[in-house]
């Protein structure tokens, strides 16, 4: 069994291709390089190099195998008829190479970026528990991923094709077997117990005395709602989101207000209904005359328009779209007659809730966030305080946390004064999840807290001359409420 | 095995002439159509490389304009810009093609096909008729898919597990009206595809194997291919469920997963009642066996190539069925850990965070099993056996940070950050496409009666395996740093925008790995053509195959089918001048006493028909348990 005489090729076809290839990724590293040097922005740590370094070192041993490969191996073979290059030994070698410099790249990741990662320095209670569990991972993962990877590739080097050598014929060992299986068996049954504690106690170890913020996800953005002087959330549901009442509270102003804008609508969508017949026929005559003056290749983009407005209106699809919304609106009217018979949903306890636009947090003090979302799926994401939690229409989700450093403290421990902690979207929403967060400020003291909060409008703002009026309310609404939350 | 009545010799006496459509469009033979899979798999694998080549320009060039973009794509990149929206549906479309078109079909397809008649001493696969069909439901839904994207409204772009109600909503997202339509109908084209390939393979596999050929001597790939038959056809018909709920939900008015929904500029919807969350235990019920799907094969293939290339036998094969059969069986009962943060239950989390890691031992075994088989082997290092240390790499790296994954409480942090992008993009990406690879370059000569060049194998494999690990392994790091998935740009965002230089480190890597991709696909096309031809039993391998002549004819063996003596991995025996002992080849010492009236049968065509109808419903029944 001659194996290892694996000759290098001298096919010239394929050599052209690889010098082809190679002229294409030269400049490609050169890119690489030219990007990679800049060091990032705000923290230069040192004046070496080291990317770049890397890069080149990276691609230097490349060039090299493939020169001793080609160019060596190929011409002497050519001289003297024999085999110089072993195909075997040079794949065994790289293998140690690539072991080598991939263990130093993750040690130098490690180094690098080590300090941008969300571990230790949590801003949250539950987020030291979280990283010494991730530690206590990490440090078994990481250990067997070492030693694994170091056998994969000496084993590969040290056991490599031998002419003299025969392999050892060995199928199995029950003892060796059932130590792989107890061992990991052990160990993750210690990582679950652990995860099995760290995770029960944060999803369901809620203080009582905690603070309830509601968190609204939409296309694309967040809303925070506080409760007022009444300490207590209204109730809210979907039916009664408008654009004056974005988070759908039940407060008997807006509803009113959202009935007679949904009764005007049902009326206008009537009319167009009962001239349902004119107006296709205007659509007919207007995609007619386009046709027909050759108006249709001169404008494409005004046709389109015309000719979609025409297929509508010959499939029925207009007609058909317009019974449906009306339906829709009807629906919804019913359904908000309905709830505004119940007394207790419409306590006017929304009336003093204060919807913001960020979210402040005092540190120490325990909070239950309250999830909601009106569109699609959202996630809320704070990285910095170990949260996450789905969003989802229909279904309201919670996560309970306390926060434990201010904005103040993470700015002075990043070194970076314009640190701010966010809540991203982590849950693909449509087109600009990217950019969907809500700025969260954690401050010292409870003070500091209602002072903010002292800032921020009511839902509905007391019916004095002097106030000023929300943009969420109008005068009919304050004047309807009033008496209401005067009565609570 | 009753199966000998099977051992029907075609050869001898029937030529039917075969035209150009019947050999190469709608073949029955098994070895066309895995070849056709294969190349209908590398075709959408490029297609799925080159979206991710484009989406990650966006990522690392956030600012920069690509004039070559508008060129491409138009409308969807403005000024050489992509699109938010079209940035969404290439993911999306990125990550369905390489899930279920490449890694499912592309994969399994191919070397299912290929092998499990081979591999076991069969004619052909139990029903050929329905492996043709097989073949082109999954053409169709590929040509459909591709279609999506160029519809006007955009491809479907809720991401590749198209959680509603975003995808339901046709106003929710441009992507989510025809172009999500057209996705929903090439799934289900897809299932239907690889429910009529996986009852073939099952069938075939229990009822077709030659004399000799006991379960415990099958070759660990056959395993595999069974085990991943029998999950595609237990869980694909749950997300066929899940779609039809889906296009009910879109087109019917109905509310299985829509509830208390207030869109912009339409009001409040009707629906209510229903449950996102619905849609995505029925999705992950599916979700999480089809990455086994995915990654079982490669497995098996890795098993066949690493023990003939190190010349020894692989390492503890009984170990290795039983944690292919753990994995198929806890592979379905931990779909909910990709679903820990969506607000059910915690303590359901608890129990699928134990169910989960669980599945890891069965994984260490493996892992550990594959280094044992490399131990004091005899290593030749051709491409496949590069390709599968490949696997195992990243099968060790990527199934590592499962770990932390698993785990209810570290998956708060990490769920759908760049960790798990990471994690999956190595454990099931790159290991599963390092074992098609793998079988690629192992079984090429089967194929196609040619050798692929090996020096430029080595190229590709160490180009591949290097840019793989520098694209995946810094997104660990950016995961840890919370930085979310499926962001458009992160420019936007000071805390993420420090991970520009990695970013840009990472695509640099990925169009590296595209150019290597075009040194396989010249040396594969090359080698159909050109390539040098191949002897009988190129890799000195043991299994069944190998006994067929080089020209891949009808039926197989021209003579009767070989009978099997040992199993398939017998290499390197200390009695036995050579390192290798096929299982073909009776033992000089005790030789095993053919039965002749069994294979001695030579059936008329019209028996053959009525042959294969009965080998269908005896795999059903043996499935069901009724014989």
């Amino acid at each position: 069994m001659k194996f290892n005489t694996l000759r290098v090729l001298n096919n010239s076809l394929i050599k052209k291709t690889l010098v082809l290839l190679f002229t294409v990724l030269t400049p490609l590293f050169a890119l690489a390089a030219s990007d990679v040097i800049e060091p990032p922005k705000e923290f230069s740590i040192s004046n070496f190099d080291w990317v770049s370094i890397f890069t080149v070192v990276l691609i230097l041993l490349m060039i090299l195998v493939i020169a001793r490969a080609f160019d060596i191996g190929s011409l002497t073979e050519k001289l003297t008829g024999k085999t110089i290059v072993s195909w075997n030994n040079v794949n065994a070698y790289v293998g140690i190479i690539v072991l080598i410099l991939g263990m130093i790249g993750v040690w130098y990741e490690l180094n690098y970026h080590g300090k941008y990662l969300k571990l230790g320095n949590s801003a949250s209670e539950h987020g030291s528990t979280y990283d010494s569990m991730f530690y206590w991972t990490f440090g078994f993962t990481f250990f067997v991923f070492v030693v694994t990877e170091v056998l994969l590739f000496y084993f590969m080097f040290k056991y490599r094709y031998n002419e003299n050598r025969k392999a050892l014929y060995y199928f199995h060992n029950n003892k060796l077997e059932v130590i792989w299986t107890i061992v990991p068996t052990i160990v993750l049954t210690f990582l679950v117990l652990r995860g099995f504690n760290t995770w029960s106690k944060i999803t369901t170890d809620i203080p009582k005395d905690s603070q309830e913020i509601e968190v609204f996800a939409y296309q694309f953005g967040w809303k925070a709602r506080y409760a007022g002087e009444d300490k207590e959330l209204g109730n809210t549901n979907f039916n009664f989101i408008s654009g004056t009442n974005p988070l759908g509270v039940a407060e008997d102003g807006a509803i009113k207000e959202l009935i007679v804008e949904l009764e005007g609508e049902v009326a206008k969508l009537k009319v167009k209904q009962a001239t349902a017949a004119d107006s296709i026929k205007v659509w007919k005559a207007k995609y007619d005359r386009m046709v027909s003056t050759g108006l249709n290749r001169t404008y494409p983009e005004d046709f389109k328009a015309v000719k979609d407005q025409y297929n509508d209106a010959i499939s029925g699809a207009y007609e058909r779209q317009l019974e449906k919304d009306i339906k829709r609106k009807k629906t919804a009217l019913s359904r908000i007659a309905e709830y505004r018979k119940d007394k207790d949903f419409f306590n006017g306890k929304a009336s003093d809730d204060k919807i913001t636009t960020e979210l402040v947090l005092v540190k120490n003090k325990p909070y239950v966030f309250k999830f909601r979302a009106r569109d699609v799926i959202h996630s809320a994401y704070m990285p910095d305080f170990r949260v996450q939690m789905n969003c989802v229409p229909g279904m309201p989700t919670q996560f309970a946390f306390t926060p434990t450093m201010t904005t103040e403290q993470a700015r002075e421990i990043k070194g970076n004064k314009e640190f701010d902690y966010y809540l991203y979207c982590n849950k693909i929403c449509g087109g600009a999840h990217y950019n969907m967060k809500i700025k969260v400020t954690v401050v010292e003291s409870e003070a500091e807290y209602l002072t903010w909060l002292a800032t921020q409008a009511p839902f509905v703002a007391p019916a004095l001359p002097a106030a000023p009026a929300t943009p969420s309310t109008t005068d009919s609404a304050t004047t309807t409420t009033t008496p209401t939350v005067a009565l609570k | 095995m009753s199966t000998a009545a099977l051992h029907v010799d075609h050869h001898a006496d029937h030529h039917h002439k075969e035209s150009f459509i019947s050999k190469y469009v709608f073949s029955m033979d098994h070895k066309m159509i895995s070849k056709q899979f294969l190349i209908t798999g590398i075709v959408m694998g490029m297609v799925g490389m080159i979206m991710s080549l484009l989406f990650r320009l966006q990522l690392a060039w956030p600012d920069e304009q690509f004039g070559i973009l508008e060129t491409l794509l138009g409308k969807w990149a403005v000024d050489g810009k992509l699109d938010p929206n079209f940035y969404m549906g290439l993911v999306t479309i990125h990550g369905t093609i390489m899930v279920f078109y490449v890694l499912t079909a592309g994969l399994s397809g191919t070397f299912s096909n290929l092998l499990i008649p081979l591999q076991l001493g069969a004619r052909d696969m139990a029903s050929p008729m329905m492996n043709m069909l097989s073949y082109w439901f999954f053409f169709a839904s590929s040509v459909v898919l591709l279609i999506s994207v160029g519809v006007e409204t955009g491809p479907a772009s809720g991401g590749w597990t198209v959680y509603p109600p975003l995808s339901a909503l046709e106003k929710a997202m441009p992507g989510s009206g025809l172009g999500m339509t057209l996705w929903l109908t090439a799934i289900a084209l897809f299932i239907v595809s690889s429910l009529l390939g996986g009852i073939n393979y099952i069938s075939t596999v229990l009822n077709m194997r030659t004399k000799g050929m006991s379960m415990n001597r099958m070759p660990l790939t056959i395993w595999a291919f069974f085990f991943t038959a029998i999950l595609g056809l237990l869980s694909f018909p749950v997300l066929l469920g899940a779609a039809l709920f889906l296009i009910f939900d879109r087109s019917f008015g109905t509310s299985f997963y829509l509830s208390d929904i207030y869109l912009e500029g339409v009001g409040a919807l009707e629906n209510i009642g229903g449950s996102p969350v619905l849609y995505q235990h029925l999705f992950w019920f599916l979700g999480h066996p089809e990455v086994y799907i995915i990654l079982m094969p490669a497995l098996g293939i890795t098993s066949e190539v690493i023990s003939t290339n190190a010349r020894k036998p692989i390492f503890g094969y009984t170990a290795m069925i039983i944690s292919l059969m753990g994995i198929s069986f806890l592979s379905f009962i931990v779909w909910g850990h990709h679903m820990f943060i969506t607000g059910m239950n915690p303590f359901l989390g608890s129990v699928f965070m134990i169910l989960t890691l669980i599945i890891a031992v069965p994984s260490a075994v493996k892992a550990f099993n594959y280094l044992t088989t490399l131990w004091k082997g005899n290593l030749r290092f051709n491409p496949a056996m590069l390709f599968s240390i490949g696997l195992v790499s990243f099968f060790i790296s990527g199934g590592l940070t499962g770990i932390y994954l698993g785990n209810a409480a570290l998956d708060i942090q990490l769920h759908d950050s760049y960790f798990v992008v990471a994690h999956f993009h190595l454990v099931m990406g790159s290991a599963a496409i390092f074992g098609m690879f793998a079988g690629i370059y192992h079984w090429f000569p089967k194929m196609y009666g040619r050798m692929m060049n090996k020096t430029l194998g080595y190229f590709h494999f160490w180009l591949t395996f290097i840019t793989a690990y520098l694209v995946f392994f810094p997104m660990h790091f950016m995961g840890l740093a919370g930085v979310p998935r499926r962001y458009y740009q992160f420019t936007l965002v000071k805390e993420f925008d420090v991970w520009m230089d990695v970013n840009k480190l990472i695509t640099v890597s990925a169009i590296v790995a595209g150019f290597a991709q075009l040194l396989f696909l010249w040396n594969f096309f090359y080698s159909i053509f050109k390539g040098k031809k191949s002897e009988q039993n190129p890799w000195q391998a043991n299994t069944l195959e190998w006994s067929t002549p080089v020209e891949r004819i009808h039926g197989n063996w021209p003579g009767e089918i070989p009978t099997v003596y040992r199993g398939p991995y017998e290499y390197s025996r200390p009695d036995r001048e050579e390192d290798f002992f096929p299982q073909y080849i009776p033992d000089e010492s005790a030789p095993e006493v053919l039965q002749p009236e069994e294979t001695q049968k030579a059936p008329s065509e019209k028996e053959e028909e009525t042959v294969e109808t009965s080998v269908f419903f005896a795999a059903i029944k043996r499935v069901f348990g009724l014989s």
